[in-house]
């Protein structure tokens, strides 16, 4: 299983297939390589078809329509174009629904841009496969540009833009509009259908010495070419020969098809990370539900190379695997609930404590550059606000400062960033900088470095949001430079707030040692407990350093974004809450 | 808002569904099946779940709503987690839940269905396990609705208070709270 040592609290949980939750990534700092694998490719994903038809379109022959063609491209962070795929050539319309659906991944945590060209095709391309026609050689007629969750959050997933054609003359620069596209988008079955499995085995081998094994499966499908990619695994099971696990949940999508080869191992969990192998076998979705119908076991076996020279041979053991349960349901998505008209609020919280250093000093976190270099609080704002300002309907965020002495008060734990004292909200990312610069001057920064108070302050909005029947999910991002002094008093806050839909973010800038803020993170730390002995009932903490990313297309805190729909999802699905009223 | 209500009321009745239990420990060994769970509101107020088999997995699994009515005076539900072993029945575990987590506040009128998890402690007072439930207080319902409802004469009736304080007054208030459902999210 690898030479690497994994935590062991991390180790010993379930990955991938956890209950409502697609992927449930572990930390940065384990080691072991099935979690690795799964952070960078398990997150899960919707695939969305989009279909294309315009209006308006320029006639550009003189004796007859247009016949158009569009190019579909997602813009990079950097601004540059990269092509996705094109549709098919409609003839003589300026009014064309295309036919060809073009598939792209939703991916929550980016922002992805997409960027339509549409082109008038010459005739004498006609008869010409699509991909080999160069574009420079067509007649360019408009382009129209959207991001991805400007049309998932749409009721009816239908976005309709103008298209733009910018044209050099003598006059100078302008752009004439040449017509609408309509972008709808639809996200296919597979992501929808989970199938719910409990397995079980019996009669597994002594492995330890002294003790029972302690056994977890992990499931890993098998694709072209013949790389063996991990899906999930089970969580481990102290000293069992019989061992039967938690419910899996998997959709469709993550695994393939149902007739996907996977391969189901069970190991031995060793502290040292060094997994011993029991047994194995390999079973697609559709067999392992035919092992249910029949109420078989089906027996491990065991690739075993019998000395030199000699072909790998299997042995068949005595172990068996059983299939105790399984059922396919179609699940609602991340996606349905936007539909359905959920929102996403977003709130952020700055740290304004003195460690930070001196607001005017150019080694101070705090410190704006006038040149417009973002400084660590300000990249962290927009990282996050960006993505998440699309799901807010109203985009008036809630900010607030923490650990500052306001001009002429005592040290407050909370206050509103935009020096206000009755009104909490800022109008859009934009509101939420220039709110932050002006706090900057005019707050003393001092300490010490309390979550609780904020905490408590959102939580208390999701509670009012809630009894008067909205449908928002609240996510705060707190940005922290330091360690917090009073560990318990946040905890009590997050065990309070783990009954409400809020997930927190905390991102933690500038070099200190952020070994004990892990701690919140249920990730990496086992479940919260208050002082008066109630645990949290779900993971809403998630804690990332901000450390300099050079180069890399995934930012840590993009990473950060990516589980939110899961803690979303997670938090609908145990309360039986619907899309649809 | 909350105490206002309390003056009306002798008591309430309370859904508590007792979920799960994690590790839980009797003599340092893993206690898996043959549980059960009593939910006590006071000392002549109990419900009990069915025993667990253990068929569920690697953890207790109860899943079992039990409504209990809640005195006007208690402070907090007791959960005690049961084991029947060869000599007898053992007390795994205990916790006592405060009304106040799933009861006043903002959502205390709601019908909002809370999930709350607790620390067991053993008989010594060491840690032993985790609990979870999920709680629902009863909705009381106003005595004048917008719909015709027939409601029998010994349930509780609460108006809502529209306007200033009319105490001794015949109440008309409309009763938004009779009609919430929490599947309206």
């Amino acid at each position: 299983m690898g030479n690497c040592c994994s935590d062991d609290a991390g180790g010993r949980m379930a990955v991938g297939g956890t209950a409502a939750s697609h992927a449930n990534p572990n930390a940065a700092t384990s080691n072991d390589a099935v979690e690795n694998f799964l952070r960078s490719h398990g997150y899960p994903f919707s695939q969305i078809e989009l279909s294309l038809s315009a209006s308006g379109l320029r006639d550009r022959d003189v004796f007859s329509k247009s016949d158009p063609m569009v190019v579909i491209y997602t813009k990079e962070r950097d601004g540059t174009l990269v092509e996705l795929g094109r549709t098919e050539v409609v003839l003589n319309s300026i009014n064309p629904t295309w036919i060809t659906k073009q598939t792209i991944a939703f991916h929550f945590e980016v922002v992805q841009t997409l960027v339509f060209r549409v082109y008038d095709v010459d005739t004498q391309f006609h008869n010409v496969d699509v991909k080999m026609l160069k574009l420079d050689e067509q007649q360019f007629l408009g382009e129209g540009t959207c991001t991805l969750s400007e049309i998932m959050i749409r009721q009816d997933r239908s976005l309709t833009i103008d298209l733009l054609h910018r044209e050099e003359s003598n006059r100078g620069n302008h752009s004439r509009n040449c017509g609408k596209i309509t972008v709808h988008a639809e996200e296919s079955a597979s992501s929808k259908t989970t199938i719910e499995m409990i397995l079980s085995c019996s009669d597994l081998e002594y492995k330890d010495l002294f003790s029972r094994s302690d056994p977890f499966l992990v499931i890993s499908k098998i694709v072209e070419g013949g790389a063996v990619i991990p899906v999930c695994k089970t969580e481990v099971i102290k000293n069992e020969l019989k061992p039967k696990w938690n419910p899996i949940f998997l959709s469709i999508q993550q695994v393939g098809s149902k007739d996907q080869g996977l391969i189901i191992e069970c190991f031995n969990f060793n502290s040292n990370g060094k997994h011993d192998l029991i047994g194995k076998v390999e079973k697609s979705l559709a067999d392992l539900e035919k092992l249910h119908r029949s109420k078989q076991g089906e027996n491990l076996f065991i690739p075993s190379s019998v000395g030199h020279g000699h072909p790998l041979e299997t042995k068949v053991l005595k172990s068996r695997l059983f299939v105790d349960k399984f059922t396919e349901s179609v699940q609602h998505t991340f996606l349905d609930y936007l539909a359905g008209g959920f929102e996403l609020n977003f709130m952020v919280a700055i740290d304004f404590t003195a460690s930070n250093g001196n607001p005017r000093l150019p080694d101070s976190l705090h410190y704006i550059d006038p040149s417009g270099r973002p400084n660590a609080y300000q990249r962290a704002i927009s990282e996050v606000g960006e993505v998440l300002k699309f799901y807010d309907t109203d985009k008036r965020f809630p900010a607030w400062g923490f650990g500052a002495r306001p001009i002429d008060g005592p040290v407050s734990h909370c206050f509103y960033l935009n020096g206000s004292s009755h009104y909490y909200e800022v109008e859009g990312i934009h509101g939420i900088m220039m709110a932050y610069m002006s706090a900057l001057r005019n707050v003393s920064l001092a300490g010490p470095t309390l979550f609780g108070p904020v905490i408590s302050y959102a939580a208390s909005i999701a509670s009012q949001s809630l009894a008067n029947g909205g449908r928002k999910y609240f996510v705060l991002l707190i940005i922290t430079d330091g360690v917090v002094t009073d560990l318990q008093e946040t905890k009590d806050a997050i065990v309070k707030a783990s009954d409400l839909p809020l997930s927190i973010l905390i991102v933690g800038v500038g070099g200190a040692d952020f070994k004990e803020m892990e701690i919140l993170d249920a990730d990496k730390g086992g479940r919260l407990e208050s002082s008066t002995g109630r645990v949290a009932s779900r993971d809403i903490v998630q804690f990332v350093p901000l450390r300099d990313v050079h180069g890399g297309q995934v930012s840590v805190v993009q990473a950060l974004l990516a589980e939110l729909p899961t803690q979303f999802l997670t938090y609908m699905r145990t309360r039986d809450i619907k899309p649809n009223v | 808002m909350a105490k206002y209500y309390d003056n009306y009321y002798s008591s309430r009745t309370v859904e508590m569904t007792v979920l799960s239990g994690e590790d839980l420990r009797l003599a340092r060994k893993s206690v898996k099946k043959n549980t059960f769970v009593v939910v006590r509101s006071d000392g002549s107020n109990f419900r009990t779940t069915e025993m667990d088999g253990g068929e569920s997995g690697s953890r207790p699994n109860w899943n079992e709503k039990l409504v209990l009515d809640l005195p006007a005076h208690a402070q907090a539900v007791t959960l005690e987690v049961h084991c029947k072993t060869a000599f007898g029945d053992k007390i795994v575990g205990t916790v006592s839940v405060p009304v106040a987590d799933f009861s006043g506040g903002y959502l205390s009128e709601s019908g909002y269905l809370h999930f709350l998890s607790y620390r067991l402690r053993d008989s010594r007072g060491e840690k032993n396990g985790i609990i979870n439930v999920s709680v629902r207080m009863e909705v009381p319902i106003p005595e004048y609705t917008c719909s015709a409802s027939v409601l029998a004469p010994e349930q509780m009736t609460v108006g809502v208070p529209v306007g200033k304080s009319n105490f001794g007054g015949v109440v008309t208030g409309v009763p938004v709270l009779c009609a919430y459902n929490n599947r309206n999210f």
